[in-house]
């Protein structure tokens, strides 16, 4: 889903261009990056919270939280041997939340200060009790136990990429343009690289009190080859997507080998064969297929969705509360484990914005679906004892509500490789890359392209194939999910910007899998049908 | 605190008189927006928030750096510019800069509405209660937002521009479902002016579509004949007029490419009743008084009477082109040549087609031929004889929005009503007729209510 505020700048035409650029450098190089962090390290969190939290108790909360967060963000856009931007932004700020007489309130401010954490407080329990007066269902939260961080945890990396020089990025960018454009017909190569890091500190009246420190990187690439002789094109996008690593994950995966590969993956694609719909048996790769887990396992997963409290946006799930432990979900090979404490994962934390540890749970065990992603409300209203902490909000200014864990596939217990996953296919295609995807508003019917897609017939990989999307009903799909790559062939992809809620908020998000077989794939020629 | 006028002059003077770089932009924008959700007949998450941005751009030999903040003393903000021309040394230069624009002259726009910016949280709270009330009435499990949105920015570059505008926004979207889970209905609306939403319809029409949708048929997915309500226009064009880049057309990767590197510029590829344009100074959709970032909006026409009249040019393609930049889009409004025809018109105009209410997770499948996915969500309706007879389940469909506009497809055009996308959730809005069309490409079932 995509953000609703751009959208509102758009229409209301307030479309100031800068307001709205994620971009960035070296803050040890930087003297006013330096100050920055100072004005923001002087704020005494555990003082403001205090402040928030006797508030809220003296006028009546039952529960009420205060997360005072600073982001950055840093970017740099290219194009063939141009760099077409390179900024930054930062955004500091709390919000807090209250229940009371069994509503929530949420306010939140830019201003940092003892009297405008005052004033947001009052103003979040005003709209609790306003709401109260009309609630018709009382929110209650199951307890968590109470937790105090002596130091800021930090996600896993090795070289923090706001301690990296803007040349070195530059360098970076222009190298994987070059190694795309060395294939004769490559017309255009636009590349990106994002980086966030969130400072988030939490405190609630449970006496909870957390501080983290996380950094995500986001290289990516699309190369275009235009054929004007026949008026046709075709793109080739980056199969590496974003990790909750630092700047050595830019060093360590083979992006330039990658993107050379994509220069001769997007001319290959103006020649290639369009598919013939049909049947085919798939074999998904990784690069791929996280996506496809994404859709189709992990939103259904989401407790929320289930009891109706996204039914006016991303919609309800096929999948209800009296199916959990009974619904076969897919074939008995099928496991998918949440987990927020997965390293690289991009939803990985220690605690969630409900002030609950991290976790790792299965969803679906040997192809039943035994479980949900929850938050400490919904375990509440289901009747559980405690949430699997999955609480999250993209910003101080943005309402704490349930989000995805990493959501990923369990490698076969074999040590399966490709090559004999492929093997035993007759008449299939070999897909790479997350291409073109839609999903009905409970999860059943999907639709995915991709990057590229080979030909496997008897066995062999064959020639290129174009136009090519699948269709499928998400629990057949996975019952037709007949074998799985090993250990070895596991990687993680991801989503950095996954959208849900309203108003709309982002998500950064990983699914882990293997490549895996499925028998009988409804395949269809995506030029063929533009009626 | 929203800026006012005064407050943006000062504060965009001031960051520029930080300014040591050759050129630069300096932008801020301030927002109060507050929403109300709920769902399963009870209310969610409510709040506020409170907000402000300042933003620079500069370029110190034609090399450039942005910074932006949301800390606005006076230490932040001159750290933020500092940080914009130190990245802005350490950038290669930008081969496509352009001078800012020096002082334009602009035609004020009127989407601001002072009732929409006081909109109290109480307000907020009763408008939903009746919503949830006409949901219980009629024994429906209701889901939705309410929203209030009041922002106010300002620009300023170093060539001497400055303007100011305001903008508001208010829309409540409403899904209403049967308590058996076998009928679903939806119906969203904005405005920028409060007193000009229909809450009451809102709910009406929502909980209607959700009790006629009880009990679908299955029906075998194919080409058939459609009517789109507005809604599901939007969901399909609200932005359309944002999509006739030059740029890619002429560098041959757009659908309005043509052979050997020319456009379909001049060419009638759309039925020749249909118009498209964009114009600031429209009272339903009021646009911004300025188009990419300074220059004064105009009203442009896009497509006229079915002919691609105009694909827009940055000032950057247009120096390059020796053409003149494009004064637009700021919004999209999409009409027919006559005063336009109803929904009831339509269907009694079908012997034989379908009527869908809303789209779902459209997402692009081929960019050559505007190729998208997606899914009926909320309402389909089986037409016989002039008469809706059914409702129906859903497709997935794979069609090409230029040839469902294309000369012969299009056989009825709405009037044209101001509504929003609703994967934007009422945050985008435009002025879109309902269209009956000839043929619409649907490739298999979803069995999703």
């Amino acid at each position: 889903m995509t953000t609703s505020r751009r959208d509102f700048l758009r229409t209301s035409g307030l479309t100031l261009g800068a307001l709205s650029c994620a971009n960035a450098l070296p803050s040890w190089m930087i003297e006013a990056e330096a100050r920055l962090d100072a004005a923001a390290a002087s704020v005494n969190k555990p003082e403001l919270a205090q402040i928030a939290l006797s508030t809220a108790r003296k006028l009546g909360a039952t529960y009420a939280d205060i997360r005072i967060n600073r982001y950055r963000n840093e970017g740099i856009s290219t194009r063939e041997r141009q760099v077409q931007s390179v900024g930054r932004s930062g955004s500091f700020g709390f919000g807090v939340r209250a229940l009371v007489n069994g509503a929530w309130g949420f306010a939140a401010s830019r201003n940092v200060t003892p009297e405008e954490v005052r004033r947001i407080m009052t103003d979040a329990i005003e709209t609790a009790r306003a709401n109260a007066r009309y609630q018709r269902r009382k929110v209650t939260l199951v307890p968590a136990p109470k937790v105090v961080t002596t130091t800021t945890w930090r996600s896993s990396f090795e070289r923090d990429p706001f301690d990296v020089g803007l040349e070195e990025k530059i360098r970076f960018l222009l190298a994987l343009n070059e190694a795309a454009l060395k294939t004769k017909g490559v017309s255009f190569v636009n590349s990106s690289m994002q980086f966030v890091n969130e400072e988030k500190f939490y405190a609630s009246t449970d006496g909870s009190q957390v501080e983290q420190y996380i950094i995500r990187s986001y290289p990516n690439f699309n190369v275009t080859a235009v054929d004007q002789t026949r008026g046709d094109f075709q793109t080739r996008a980056a199969f590496g997507g974003p990790q909750q690593l630092g700047y050595e994950y830019l060093q360590n995966y083979p992006w330039l080998q990658e993107a050379e590969q994509a220069g001769r993956d997007a001319v290959e694609k103006l020649s290639a064969r369009p598919v013939e719909a049909g049947k085919y048996d798939l074999v998904l790769d990784p690069s791929h297929l996280w996506l496809t887990i994404h859709e189709s396992v992990g939103h259904p997963t989401e407790l929320d969705r289930a009891l109706g409290w996204e039914a006016n946006y991303a919609g309800t799930s096929f999948l209800t509360p009296d199916k959990t432990g009974k619904f076969q979900f897919g074939s008995k090979i099928v496991n998918f484990i949440a987990d927020r404490t997965q390293k690289g994962g991009l939803a990985t934390v220690a605690y969630d914005d409900d002030g609950v540890k991290a976790q790792r749970w299965h969803l679906v065990r040997d192809g039943l679906f035994v479980d949900w992603q929850t938050t400490r409300d919904l375990a509440a209203v289901t009747g559980r004892k405690e949430s699997n902490g999955c609480a999250h909000a993209d910003s101080w200014g943005s309402v704490v509500f349930p989000r995805m864990p990493n959501v990923s596939l369990e490698p076969s217990k074999e040590n399966t490789t490709l090559d004999e996953l492929i093997a035993d296919v007759k008449n299939g295609i070999l897909i790479y890359g997350n291409g073109s995807y839609s999903i009905d508003q409970q999860r059943y019917n999907f639709q995915f392209g991709g990057q590229t897609f080979r030909e496997i017939k008897n066995g062999k990989v064959g020639p290129m194939l174009r136009d090519v999307a699948y269709q499928a009903r998400t629990p057949d799909f996975w019952g037709a999910c007949d074998a799985l790559g090993g250990g070895a062939t596991y990687r993680l992809g991801g989503s950095f910007n996954d959208g849900k809620g309203e108003p709309s908020q982002s998500n950064a998000v990983s699914h882990g899998c293997p490549p895996a077989r499925f028998r009988a794939i409804n395949v269809l020629n995506t030029a063929a049908s533009r009626s | 605190m929203l800026l006012t006028e005064k407050d943006a002059k000062a504060i965009t003077e001031r960051v520029m008189s930080f300014v040591k770089a050759d050129d630069a932009i300096v932008n801020v924008s301030s927002e109060n927006y507050a929403h109300q959700r709920f769902a399963a007949n009870a209310f969610t998450t409510g709040g506020k928030r409170e907000g402000m941005n300042v933003g620079v751009t500069v370029w110190v030999d034609k090399k450039r750096g942005a910074s932006s903040t949301t800390e606005t003393d006076e230490s932040a903000l001159r750290a933020t510019v500092e940080q914009a021309e130190q990245l802005a040394r350490l950038s290669p230069v930008d081969r496509e800069y352009l001078p800012t624009l020096s002082q334009q002259t602009y035609k004020p726009a009127s989407g601001f509405s002072e009732a929409t910016a006081n909109v109290t949280t109480a307000e907020r709270a009763r408008v939903v209660d009746d919503v949830l009330k006409a949901c219980e009435r009629a024994n429906v499990t209701g889901a939705g937002l309410y929203q209030t949105q009041a922002a106010a920015g300002a620009s300023r570059t170093k060539n001497g521009n400055f303007y100011f505008e305001r903008a508001s926004l208010v829309s409540l979207g409403l899904t209403a479902r049967t308590r058996e889970g076998d009928g679903s209905g939806y119906f969203l609306r904005n405005h920028y002016d409060v007193r000009r939403l229909d809450a009451a319809r809102v709910a009406r029409e929502a909980i209607q579509k959700g009790l006629n949708s009880r009990n679908p048929r299955t029906i075998d997915p194919g080409v058939y004949p459609v009517i789109l309500e507005p809604q599901a226009v939007a969901d399909l064009l609200s932005f359309f007029a944002f999509s006739f880049d030059a740029r890619s057309a002429e560098e041959g990767r757009s659908p309005f490419s043509a052979i050997g590197g020319k456009t379909k510029m001049g060419e009638k590829i759309f039925d020749e009743r249909l118009n498209v344009y964009s114009d600031p100074q429209n009272a339903e959709l009021p646009g911004s008084q300025s188009a990419q970032g300074g220059l004064p909006s105009q009203k442009i026409y896009l497509v006229r009477n079915g002919v691609l009249e105009n694909l827009t040019y940055s000032r950057f393609w247009a120096s390059q082109k020796g053409v003149q930049p494009t004064a637009g889009p700021v919004n999209n409004i999409m009409e027919g040549a006559s005063g336009g025809a109803s929904v009831d018109e339509m269907i009694r105009a079908t012997p034989r087609g379908l009527l869908l209410s809303r789209f779902w997770y459209i997402r692009s499948v081929d960019p050559r031929t505007a190729l998208v996915t997606g899914l009926t969500r909320d309402g389909v309706w089986f037409i016989e004889n002039g008469r809706i007879s059914y409702p129906v389940r859903n497709f997935r469909f794979n069609q090409s929005v230029i040839q469902m506009l294309a000369p012969g497809n299009v056989e009825m055009i709405g009037r044209p009503e101001r509504v929003g996308s609703s994967e934007a959730q009422g945050s985008s809005a435009a002025l879109l007729p309902a269209l009956k069309l000839k043929a619409f490409n649907f490739t298999s079932q979803s069995e999703a209510v």
